[in-house]
């Protein structure tokens, strides 16, 4: 399942042009997104109110709501795709993403304990728990993995027999409180509803980190080449990974504390990605974040204006597209091999 | 490393600078917010002087005047407001029109603010209320955005038993200036209910057990349940006495407790009793061989929850078990 260097670099585009490309479709959506809800408000009404001229009936929810919101699915977006190609290249799979190696999950056990069993707690107790959910996982991830050298194959192995039990948690709680079992999902699928400018907040934190990812992707590129031949070029590996990881989680952890397990962002976007810059990390990684982006905003902006005023979360929107995209490329994938 | 570095920072470049430029636009959003929220606090002053606090689940909210545009975010919400005759403008409906003309009594003119889990803020917000009424555990994630919009208070409707669901129901009626209608309204209240419970004049050794039936499990309400508690309220002893208000259980549990009385409200599509209907179990349960089994409406039984549909459920009692003369 190794990333084969060859078939990517002949069909690599002009990265800067691309990323060009992708900012600026970034900002064609968002301008549609900031239009689109249960409420229609004109692209001239959201000029003014980004202005802060002449305030429009509509000021307050493009401030309230759907700023806040397309800030929230570009910044998670962007994470959640930037720590699935870092965690791709880790473990050399492009199968890897934040729900494989069980971190989702541990953050989805953690929240559901809160949900289920202390309704009463304070609001600010389910990003926390899931964040440290997020950081127990990969904690226990890495401490299983010490003993073989971190080994991509062992770590994946580990993340997917954790996230089983993780699971297994999940589904005894959703069995057991019948009653929750909306709630619980609701978080679980991951959803913008009722998000504002505190998760914001918490969300730009990530941002640095994002950029120390992107900072290592030469080592992360070496990585790739095998661990022997990463080992030969004078890389520690084992440290290496153990850093990469590090930082992916925090990311990823950020994320779900804001917005519940959304998937597929972390799977699909470093994919895409791949296909249009090749699998060279410095250009990898934040192609992949501005597909990230455009992921989430999109399905964020599809689950607010399809059926109002009824809300779709987005994680189940980015499943209902992400699913069959994905079984597409590795159709097309199966091909060409 | 070095070489890379230079090459990847020039082309780097641009990501950089969108970000800077997102950063600059959230900026000057801020200051705009700031500037948004003085203006709607604002318009609220200009009203009459007279302000009241109310004390609700999560905190005190003060009320200035009498409400008139009122958002209920939980069905018994809707039940306390149309006992005190008002129209709720804005209604988390879970787009059911026919749901809440069951529980109000007649088609109302409200606008459908989306479902009770995710109700959308930003319809709540175009209907300008002038309080808006959430639940304790549905909406506590929103409850600052709530007050955003208008005052908000938060009371128990999902988790409440029969006596919080009063307490509610007075709590909206000082929100909403209409302690006096609320007084007389629970005197009737009580004298309905006390009247019912003399026509039914249920047997003290006979045991009730309210349960929600889905597909995959079967919930018996306890004593301690919203239902179960107005059981008892209403003369019946429920079968299950405990402090939990719900308690999931398999055939052989249900057959060990065995109620003489059996109220099932079900789900829509497949039921797990259809399958222990066939179990000679179930044959030889007390309310199944003396026809004491009711199909109920779940609705009315354990969703509406409020001061009329209390009544209704006692008619409902009534229209089934018959007078007891």
């Amino acid at each position: 399942m190794r990333i084969t260097e060859q078939t990517t670099l002949n069909k690599k585009r002009r990265p800067l042009v691309l990323l060009f490309i992708l900012t600026l479709l970034l900002l064609l959506l968002s301008a549609v997104s900031l239009g689109v809800g249960a409420v229609y408000i004109s692209p001239l009404d959201i000029i003014t109110d980004l202005m802060g001229t002449g305030a429009s009936s509509h000021a307050f929810i493009i401030q309230e709501y759907r700023l806040p919101r397309l800030y929230i699915a570009m910044i998670a977006g962007a994470g959640l795709a930037t720590a699935g190609a870092v965690l791709q290249g880790i473990l050399r799979n492009p199968l890897a993403s934040p729900d494989v190696i069980g971190v989702t999950k541990g953050a989805g056990l953690a929240a559901v304990i809160v949900i289920v069993l202390f309704p009463d707690s304070p609001v600010f107790w389910l990003p926390v728990s899931a964040f440290l959910g997020a950081a127990a996982a990969a904690a226990a991830l890495m401490l299983f993995a010490h003993k073989n050298g971190v080994k991509p194959a062992t770590l994946a192995l580990i993340g997917i027999a954790l996230g089983a039990i993780f699971q297994a948690g999940i589904e005894y709680f959703m069995i057991k409180f019948p009653d929750d079992v909306n709630s619980t999902l609701l978080w679980l699928a991951g959803s913008l509803w009722g998000r504002g400018w505190e998760q914001v907040w918490m969300l730009l934190p990530s941002v640095p980190f994002a950029i120390a990812l992107w900072l290592l992707s030469a080592k992360l590129d070496i990585l790739n080449l095998g661990d022997d031949l990463a080992i030969g070029l004078g890389q520690k590996t084992k440290q290496l990974r153990y850093v990469l990881l590090t930082l992916s989680v925090i990311i990823i952890g950020m994320c779900v504390a804001a917005i519940g397990s959304i998937g597929f962002i972390g799977l699909i976007a470093p994919h895409v990605a791949r296909k249009l810059t090749g699998s060279r990390h410095k250009f990898l990684l934040p192609v992949s974040a501005l597909i990230g982006a455009l992921f989430l905003l999109a399905a964020d902006s599809l689950g607010r204006g399809l059926f109002p005023p009824i809300e779709i979360p987005a994680g189940i929107v980015t499943a209902v597209i992400g699913a069959p995209y994905f079984l597409y490329l590795l159709r097309r994938e199966g091909k060409k091999a | 490393m070095l070489k890379w570095m230079k090459t990847g920072s020039v082309k780097g470049a641009g990501l950089l600078l969108a970000i800077a430029f997102l950063l600059a636009l959230g900026g000057c959003s801020s200051t705009q917010k700031a500037a948004d929220s003085e203006n709607v606090q604002g318009a609220g002053q200009t009203e009459s002087g007279n302000t009241k606090t109310i004390t609700h689940e999560m905190g005190e909210t003060e009320i200035e005047g009498t409400p008139k545009k009122v958002v209920a975010l939980e069905l018994s919400f809707v039940d306390s407001l149309n006992a005190l005759g008002i129209e709720a403008a804005g209604i988390a409906d879970d787009e059911k029109k026919e749901m809440i003309a069951k529980l109000v009594g007649k088609e109302t003119d409200y606008t459908s603010v989306g479902t009770r889990e995710q109700p959308n803020l930003e319809v709540i917000s175009s209907l300008q209320p002038d309080l808006i009424i959430a639940d304790a555990e549905r909406h506590k994630n929103v409850y600052e955005d709530l007050q955003k919009i208008a005052p908000t208070i938060v009371l128990k409707s999902r988790e409440s038993t029969y006596q919080e669901n009063l307490g509610a129901f007075n709590t909206i009626a000082q929100a909403v200036g209409k302690e006096e209608e609320a007084k007389t309204r629970l005197a009737e209240h009580e004298k309905t209910i006390e009247e019912t419970k003399a026509k039914l004049k249920a047997d003290p050794n006979v045991t009730i057990l309210p349960a929600v039936v889905r597909d995959t499990s079967f919930q018996a309400h306890t004593s301690s349940s919203y239902d179960g508690e107005l059981l008892e309220h209403l003369g019946f002893k429920n079968a299950i006495q405990q402090e939990e208000p719900y308690a999931e259980m398999n055939l052989e549990q249900l057959v060990e407790i065995d109620p003489d009385i059996l109220l099932l409200a079900n789900n829509d599509g497949k039921l797990i009793t259809d399958e222990w209907k066939n179990n000679p179990l179930w044959k030889n349960l007390k309310a199944v061989k003396n026809g004491q089994v009711y199909d109920v409406d779940r609705d009315l039984w354990t969703r509406f929850r409020g001061v009329v549909s209390a009544e209704a459920i006692g008619a409902n009692m009534l229209e089934m078990l018959g007078e007891n003369k």
